[in-house]
């Protein structure tokens, strides 16, 4: 069992954001969330990602308790998350974000700097490597934040609505990304708004409702749950 | 304890004009999320007019102040359109520097136009001295006091009651939805900043007769806004009419238990550990400091 | 072509410049200005370490200074030590202050930390200028000159020179590790976005706090090196607010994206000063001010239109036209 998640709650003043959800991940899953707006599901992230410290439950890798280890120590243990909305290190080039991802890892500058070339080619950032990272494009600069995400040589990987924003094209390519990283080995966790894209994509979805976790399974069945179905209720399309 | 009635007029006496000082910042700095480095040089400004009227033309502060409130709102509106505009939404660093640019080029335009030697407003209420219920106080304190708590009440008065006041107030809880609803918020940060100003600028006017103006008067003066606005919670105006009246308090009280030197030594820690344990304040939005909001 | 060898050897040039002084002219006050700009350089550099590098921008790093201008002359004038022994104590007291400063820096941000850094250094004025038993008040200590290389007692200014550039250089080298480092690339992913570093797994607040330790340690040697040289120490200028600004203008101004940036800047700056102070002095002393109005200007245009102040401006002209950025339909 790689992630597992037992009844965490998340409480912000009196609105309780993450209702005591229990999530498992086996490693090699490539698990979806999905949910209406204030789902939870990005606060389910930061806990995880230990941006957050739950009122209540636990969060264990490996079965080792790991609720409240902070942020930094996180990505050390192997997970790295992306924001949601895209946090690049502006002023710095496509080079620099994804080197300051591998020196998690690497202690030698020269090592970190091969391996973020080796991690930008594989995520199709390769001719925009000296680029500053402020000037680029927000399909690029999706992209740019799993590459730097990879270059810490995760076991689990959490994506926060990485394709959000993306035109078909960007999406495609996205999608081929996040499936090719999966075939690699990585366990990947999506959180996904777009529908169509993620249930292609995932193996297993879990949706998540007022902070409650209200289904899961695969896709098709999921779809098909006249709970999600009721959640989703008012916004068109959003299953197809 | 008769030296209590004493200490307390003193506080009242100086925390209404450190009320005045402050309550400019706040509104500077709760509608346009700006921290003003430059504000105390508005103030020495302000005692500088107060100085050059007095000798020039023997005009009194008080009938300086009426010309001060105008003169400084366009002042203000001036730099913000110079100056201050350019900068609301850029980053930290930019604003920091921008307004301690300000500052020092405001000081330095003092120091090489006027000298840095002492001045004195020396009127005929300096030296007058009232005795009230076992406390003493000279007239200029009193009269400082009067008209800054008028001015401060004013301005409360207008940001409650009228239609400009409440835009200003909306666009400071949140400029975006202001902006959705049609207000422009330039105009809006420009008038709270020439507002913001001319207090400060009044301010001023009204110290002269009490301190010594020199070029970096403004220091001491805005050091100590900043605790008070601070201690009050950024942003919020009652807030820092009550931190101007606690700052007052110890500012009194040190100098009398612990002497005049160590006073400052005593709000600046003060200041410190508001900062480091309430730095939201008595009364401010929690979090707003770590937020860099 | 030529203007990119510039700007890779223009610190070489700088620095044997510096160096080439006293074969150049045995003029003293040019050898002092050599001295000061690169003192102020240094110091301006040390800044630049919290300031720049790791993005928390101090307004009370004359606290520091003070605290190592007053070692070396407290220990000198009390119990008769070395320099040096101020210069290790100052430094050591900088260092504990910088961490507990730095630890602020990770409870405030932006302007409420500088706003902080301003009262501590005001608070140490005050304490300064009051304790008369301890620092002789506000009369300032003379620091006594004591021929020899332990007392920084150095006859001539050609020695000063040696020294000042000596500090000179270990400062720039110590900005152009953080420009190399695994640290400095970790510290400028904190500097850009705090949390996108924490969920890399940088130790944001550790970095932050270690980086302010540094540069007061920094700091507080320049302090210790100056009060050495100019024999006096006077707290309201050593902790002045000021000299606070001083600091992060000449960062600033000169760049505080490349470590000569501060040297730069200082040099600007410092021959401006002293050349204005040459020219009135005695006339009217208040027109020295008129740099400070000029750079109070210069700072609010630089940090605004050339945030990469000097140095930035002379990378751009040494860059022979930018590589075209490569569009979407280039990708793979």
């Amino acid at each position: 069992m790689l992630l597992e998640l037992t009844a965490v709650t998340k409480r912000f003043g009196g609105l309780l954001a993450v209702r005591e959800v229990n999530l498992q991940v086996q490693a090699g899953e490539l698990v979806g969330i999905i949910g209406p707006n204030g789902a939870g599901k990005t606060t389910l992230f930061n806990v995880i990602s230990g941006f957050l410290v739950p009122e209540a439950g636990e969060v264990r890798v490996d079965g080792r308790d790991i609720t409240g280890v902070p942020s930094h120590g996180i990505a050390r243990l192997g997970i790295c998350r992306t924001f949601q909305i895209v946090k690049p290190f502006g002023n710095l080039t496509v080079l620099e974000n994804v080197m300051i991802g591998a020196l998690t890892p690497l202690r030698s500058v020269v090592d970190a700097r091969d391996e973020a070339r080796r991690v930008l080619v594989r995520c199709g950032l390769g001719p925009w490597q000296d680029v500053p990272a402020k000037s680029l494009p927000i399909g690029l600069r999706k992209r740019l934040e799993v590459a730097r995400a990879l270059a810490t040589r995760p076991r689990l990987l959490l994506l926060d609505e990485v394709m959000a924003g993306l035109n078909a094209t960007e999406l495609k390519g996205m999608v081929g990304l996040i499936r090719d990283l999966h075939a690699g080995g990585l366990t990947v966790i999506v959180i996904e708004h777009i529908m169509a894209a993620i249930m292609r994509l995932c193996q297993r979805i879990v949706v998540l409702h007022h902070g409650e976790k209200i289904a899961e399974g695969p896709p098709d069945g999921v779809s098909r749950d006249p709970r999600v179905i009721d959640a989703y209720l008012g916004e068109e399309l959003a299953l197809t | 304890m008769s030296v209590l009635p004493q200490l307390a007029v003193s506080a009242l006496l100086l925390g209404g004009v450190y009320a005045l000082i402050a309550v400019g910042l706040t509104l500077i700095f709760g509608v346009m999320r700006v921290v003003n480095f430059a504000h105390g040089e508005f103030l020495m400004l302000g005692m500088y007019l107060a100085f050059w009227a007095f000798t020039i033309w023997r005009l009194d502060p008080y009938v300086v102040l009426v010309a001060a409130i105008p003169l400084f709102f366009l002042v203000g509106a001036a730099v913000y359109a110079l100056v201050m505009r350019g900068i609301i939404h850029a980053s930290h660093n930019v604003q920091i520097f921008t307004t301690v640019g300000l500052s020092v080029a405001l000081q330095n335009v003092a120091l090489v136009a006027w000298t840095g030697d002492f001045r004195f407003v020396r009127a005929w209420h300096s030296d007058a001295v009232l005795r009230v219920a076992g406390a003493a106080f000279n007239l200029s304190q009193l009269v400082a006091f009067a008209l800054a708590l008028l001015l401060t009440l004013a301005l409360f008065a207008f940001m409650r009651w009228t239609r400009t006041g409440m835009v200003m107030r909306a666009t400071a809880q949140d400029r975006d939805a202001a902006t959705l609803m049609g207000i422009d918020t330039d105009r809006v940060y420009g008038f709270s900043f020439a507002i913001g100003i001319a207090a400060v600028g009044t301010a001023g006017v009204l110290v002269a007769p009490l301190y010594p103006v020199y070029p970096t008067a403004g220091l001491q003066f805005v050091l100590l806004a900043y605790v008070v606005v601070v201690l009050g919670g950024l942003g919020d105006m009652v807030g820092a009419l009550l931190g101007s009246l606690i700052v007052a308090a110890v500012e009194v009280g040190g100098s009398y238990f612990l002497g005049p030197a160590w006073k400052e030594v005593l709000y600046f820690v003060l200041f410190i550990l508001v900062l480091v344990f309430r730095p939201a304040g008595l009364l401010g939005q929690r979090g707003a400091e770590t937020l860099g909001v | 072509m030529v203007t990119r060898y510039v700007t890779q050897w223009l610190p070489g040039i700088f620095f044997g410049l510096a160096a080439a002084t006293p074969l150049v002219t045995r003029d003293a006050f040019f050898h002092d200005t050599v001295i000061l700009i690169l003192m102020w350089g240094a110091i301006a550099g040390a800044w630049n370490v919290a300031g720049g590098y790791a993005g928390q921008v101090s307004l009370g790093h004359a606290g520091f200074f003070g605290l190592g201008a007053y070692s070396v002359a407290l220990l000198a004038v009390r119990w008769d030590l070395p320099a040096w022994s101020g210069m290790a104590v100052g430094a050591a007291l900088s260092t504990i202050a910088g961490l507990i400063i730095g630890y602020l820096s990770n409870r405030l941000r932006g302007p409420y930390f500088a706003l902080a850094t301003i009262a501590f250094a005001q608070v140490l004025l005050i304490v300064a200028s009051r304790w008369r038993e301890l620092t002789k008040g506000s009369e300032g200590i003379p620091v006594p000159f004591r021929p020899g290389f332990a007392t920084l007692g150095f006859p001539s200014k050609v020695s000063w020179i040696y020294v000042a550039l000596g500090f000179a250089l270990a400062v720039w080298a110590v900005q152009t590790y953080l420009e190399h480092s695994r640290v400095g690339y970790q510290l400028a992913g904190v500097r850009e976005d705090e949390d996108a570093a924490q969920a890399l797994g940088i130790h944001s607040r550790r970095l932050k706090i270690l980086a302010v330790a540094a540069s007061a340690a920094l700091t507080s040697i320049g302090g210790s090196l100056w009060a050495a040289y100019i024999g006096f120490v006077d707290p309201f200028y050593v902790f002045s607010i000021d000299l606070s600004i001083e600091f992060a203008l000449k960062a600033i101004i000169g760049g505080t994206g490349a470590a000569l940036g501060p040297f730069l800047g200082s040099l600007l700056i410092t021959s401006l000063e002293t050349y204005l102070r040459a020219q009135f002095s005695g006339v009217r002393t208040g027109f020295t001010g008129i740099y400070l109005i000029i750079y109070g200007c210069a700072l609010i245009i630089v940090v605004r239109f050339f945030p990469r102040g000097l140095a930035g401006a002379l990378a751009v002209a040494g860059r022979s036209g930018a590589a075209p950025v490569p569009q979407p339909a280039d990708a793979a």
